[in-house]
């Protein structure tokens, strides 16, 4: 059924953006966390995680498929996440010799979450969020307008 | 004889064609944060023009490869385009949300115009099949 297919477009977006907020949450709630992991026996401070999205079945056989089946037609797909990266900027530092973290110059490293950046982010998904309930709002009430024929 | 009229016929490709408009716009929408996503749009031409060439002379084909007359649309001829000469955003992406928004509510409202008009028919059928009753 394609009009469902427009259903499950709009969800892709939904849970890309779903998890785009999951992801910028993470980041603000890690924004002080100076031991995210254990690394060759010393705490390195948590990395801030950037979400990448992708369209979905771009991959070679899916969109041979798809064209071959929309008699040639660009396939009309989703987004889905593709990757969860590590931000790889240098982590901050605070000159702070008295704290347990503090390294032999005296410097304690901590996480490279900018605020700043987070809440643009968390506006953006947002805001994406809100435009795909609005599109699949619309093709749930043609749907229910194409169950009215005949009536 | 054929009880249901020809433009009953028009009008279930304009509905299947505006299901694919919707379509693309969502996913437009869907992915309006996607690096490199180049925005889609049907062709409405396209569409119309098979909508549209019902009613026009269609040719014989006894093999594939015949050629079609030059006035007669292959059917199932809509195409879906791909805009690859702008750019909006420094991803590469270049959805323009307020087009993708407008057009959603444009085509949600033709489609209810289709509906409503296909209804009409099939009530003027059955009243015609009742007697007028």
């Amino acid at each position: 059924m394609s009009l469902f297919s427009g259903f499950n477009i709009s969800a892709s977006g939904l849970t890309a953006n779903r998890m785009r907020m999951d992801v910028v949450s993470a980041n603000i709630a890690n924004a002080n966390t100076n031991r995210a992991e254990l690394v060759d026996g010393e705490w390195v401070p948590y990395r801030r995680k950037s979400v990448e999205l992708s369209q979905s079945g771009t991959s070679p056989f899916a969109n041979q498929l798809q064209s071959a089946m929309n008699r040639g037609n660009t396939a009309v797909t989703g987004v889905n996440v593709s990757e969860i990266r590590e931000d790889q900027t240098p982590f901050t530092l605070t000159y702070d010799p008295e704290h347990p973290d503090a390294g032999e110059d005296g410097y304690v490293r901590s996480s490279n979450v900018d605020p700043l950046k987070e809440m643009v982010d968390l506006m953006s998904a947002t805001r994406s969020y809100e435009a795909n309930v609005t599109a699949l709002n619309a093709s749930k009430s043609m749907f229910m307008k194409a169950l009215e024929i005949g009536k | 004889m054929n009880i249901f009229p020809k433009s009953l016929e028009t009008m279930e490709q304009a509905l299947s064609a505006s299901t694919l408009k919707q379509r693309v716009h969502s996913a437009n929408i869907a992915n309006v944060d996607t690096a490199n996503y180049k925005s889609k749009k049907v062709d409405f031409q396209a569409a119309l023009d098979t909508a549209m060439n019902q009613q026009s002379l269609s040719s014989y084909k006894t093999d594939n490869r015949h050629l079609s007359f030059s006035n007669e649309a292959a059917v199932g001829s809509t195409k879906v385009l791909t805009n690859n000469s702008t750019q909006y955003n420094n991803n590469g992406n270049n959805v323009d949300m307020d087009v993708e928004m407008a057009e959603l509510a444009k085509n949600q409202l033709w489609y209810n115009a289709v509906t409503e008009r296909v209804n009409g028919k099939l009530n003027s059928l059955s009243s015609v099949i009742n007697g007028g009753r």
